[in-house]
């Protein structure tokens, strides 16, 4: 009981903690790490070997091997040249530029990671705009909520994906297969509200449309040849996603053999490339693994699991609907990775109790990934859009986020909700 | 040989208290790039660049995007200028922090200051710390110059 009492309470400071945002959420990861290992050890409940043993090694190394694709993109120029293309053929259009930028972000982000995408597109659109003379705002937020909800669909698409097809045994194939029809139903509605939202904004003609023309993408283009690289890598490893089953082999295999490749191939300084991947997030979910590995071996999650059984007197389409909400909300005020591995062990804990749990998975994959848009903090991508419009004239703020972010929010959720529930078989498969 | 030597003692400065439209048109006027702000007792506290005011009509994507080589022309902000109420505003508000040098500073000492701090123009003040001239660049430059045609 001590040690269920106590590795419990160290995991909901931590939680606690890095929801106040008052630390450094590393700081707080590590830290936790630390305190339930050092619990484990003097109660007996958690050695290292098992804290080890509890760190989902294949979400990392994937996460892994995508930020060093990411980094060999960065500095080509590649993404700098696809917004200035978009904006080329768009010839200041308003609506045509929203859409094509919201589906140039949307792409990047459904194989890259969402931050990196954002920021590098989202200078760019800033600048268009300006040249342009018309307020950025609409197409900034757009490309927040639109590079949100099309994340969700693929494996590789956001961490709470990977994480829990890492969980579920999910193939980049099934997930895709799963995920894509609702996210391109939720996405097209999420863009024609979009269109609703912002149709002042959207119907005035630009003051200087003809100098669109003005900007050259090949020029923004700085290095085609590592930029083609770099590309023909990253399709192959996606290619090879799809056989990731007849290969037998991991997502992580595939995605650090393609970091290798993209590295051998391009050349680049080796040091300034892997500077650039993101060590804060890979060593907050390691030490989030850690912390959720001492409370299922503290038995924290059988209690709580006893205590839910009780659920499944619940017709389990209500159950799964009520999941995407439930995470959905607690996704847009918190950050989503913490909730979707606390939560990860509790539906395999139902499904050893005998609960069909498939279905689940997609809900929590739903809740976490379109919950994010409600809200200014509701996910990195957000945060990263609204730091960037603080160094313009017109800086986003929660109010505004909220008034163009929760109907989306609520847009997407809902068209997931219906989709789920229709078609909650083929999810159960 | 001293900065005294080749400074100009003719100092266009401006008040604190004065307003960046009025520190725009006192530029525009001595074709200069560069005001020292003084208080009542002519002691420097701070300067205002032309560069600064400028920064104020720059788009916002300037400051974002690392080069911006590929936009060949700059549309709707080309010809941007700054509402009233910015240019409404006192001097001491976007003024930067002042570098002096005493009358008897040597050039080679002087120039070196300009290059480290990235200054245009150095304002030289006397013993009580009160402006009494500025040299630019050129100035300080030509006047070091100057020296070689008789070694």
């Amino acid at each position: 009981m001590t040690a269920i009492l106590l590795s419990s309470a160290i995991f909901i400071a931590s939680l606690v903690l890095i929801f106040t945002e008052k630390v450094n959420r590393v700081i707080v990861g590590l830290g936790g790490a630390t305190l339930m290992m050092i619990a484990g050890r003097i109660f007996n409940f958690y050695t290292e070997e098992q804290a080890i043993g509890a760190i989902d090694w294949n979400t990392l190394g994937l996460l892994t091997g995508m930020m060093v694709l990411v980094s060999l993109l960065e500095p080509t120029g590649v993404f700098q040249f696809l917004a200035v293309w978009a904006g080329r053929v768009s010839r200041g259009r308003p609506f045509l530029l929203l859409v094509l930028l919201g589906s140039v972000t949307t792409v990047l982000s459904m194989v890259l990671d969402n931050v990196t995408t954002v920021v590098l597109i989202a200078p760019i659109t800033i600048l268009i705009c300006e040249v342009l003379g018309i307020s950025a705002t609409p197409y900034l937020l757009s490309e927040a909520l639109l590079s949100n909800t099309g994340g969700v669909a693929t494996l590789v698409g956001d961490p709470p994906n990977v994480l829990v097809a890492s969980a579920a045994h999910f193939s980049f194939t099934t997930f895709l297969t799963h995920a894509l029809p609702v996210v391109i139903l939720a996405w097209m509605a999420a863009l024609f509200l979009l269109r609703f939202l912002f149709r002042a904004e959207l119907s005035q003609t630009p003051p200087a449309r003809e100098a669109i023309l003005g900007l050259d993408p090949y020029e923004a283009l700085d290095d085609p040849r590592s930029a083609r690289r770099g590309l023909v890598v990253l399709a192959g490893a996606i290619l090879l996603f799809f056989f990731e089953s007849q290969l037998e082999v991991s997502t992580a295999f595939i995605a650090m053999g393609a970091a290798a490749a993209g590295l051998a191939w391009i050349r680049p300084p080796v040091a300034e490339t892997l500077k650039r991947i993101e060590w804060s997030v890979l060593v907050f979910f390691a030490a989030l693994f850690i912390m959720v590995g001492g409370l299922e071996h503290a038995g924290v999650f059988n209690l709580l699991i006893q205590a839910l059984l009780g659920i499944q007197k619940f017709p389990p389409v209500l159950l799964g609907v009520l999941l995407i909400w439930v995470v959905a909300i607690l996704s847009a005020v918190v950050d989503n990775v913490p909730i979707t591995i606390a939560l990860i062990p509790v539906i395999l804990g139902l499904g050893e109790a005998g609960m069909q749990i498939n279905a689940l998975w997609w809900a929590l994959v739903f809740g976490a990934g379109f919950g994010g848009n409600a809200t200014i903090i509701g996910s990195s991508a957000n945060i990263v859009v609204a730091t960037l419009s603080e160094r313009t004239r017109a800086p986003i703020t929660g109010p505004l986020w909220l008034k163009r972010g929760l109907p989306v929010m609520l847009l997407t959720c809902t068209v997931a909700s219906i989709f789920f529930a229709l078609a909650y078989p083929l999810f159960n498969r | 040989m001293k900065i005294s030597a080749c400074m100009k003692r003719k100092v266009i400065s401006i008040p604190a208290h004065a307003t960046l439209r009025e520190a725009a048109a006192r530029l525009v006027a001595h074709h200069i790039g560069m005001l020292p702000v003084v208080d009542e007792a002519m002691h420097p506290v701070g300067v205002v660049a032309l560069k600064d005011l400028l920064n104020l009509s720059m788009p916002d994507f300037v400051r974002l995007v690392e080069h911006l080589d590929f936009v060949h022309e700059f549309g709707a902000v080309e010809s941007f200028i700054p509402d009233a109420a910015t240019l409404a505003r006192p001097v001491k508000d976007y003024m930067r922090p002042v570098t002096t040098v005493k009358e008897e500073c040597g050039l080679l000492r002087a120039f070196a200051i300009m290059l480290k701090h990235d200054l245009h123009d150095l304002p030289v003040v006397d013993e009580q710390g009160r402006l009494t001239g500025i040299a630019s660049r050129v100035d300080i430059g030509t006047a070091i110059l100057a020296t070689w045609s008789h070694g």
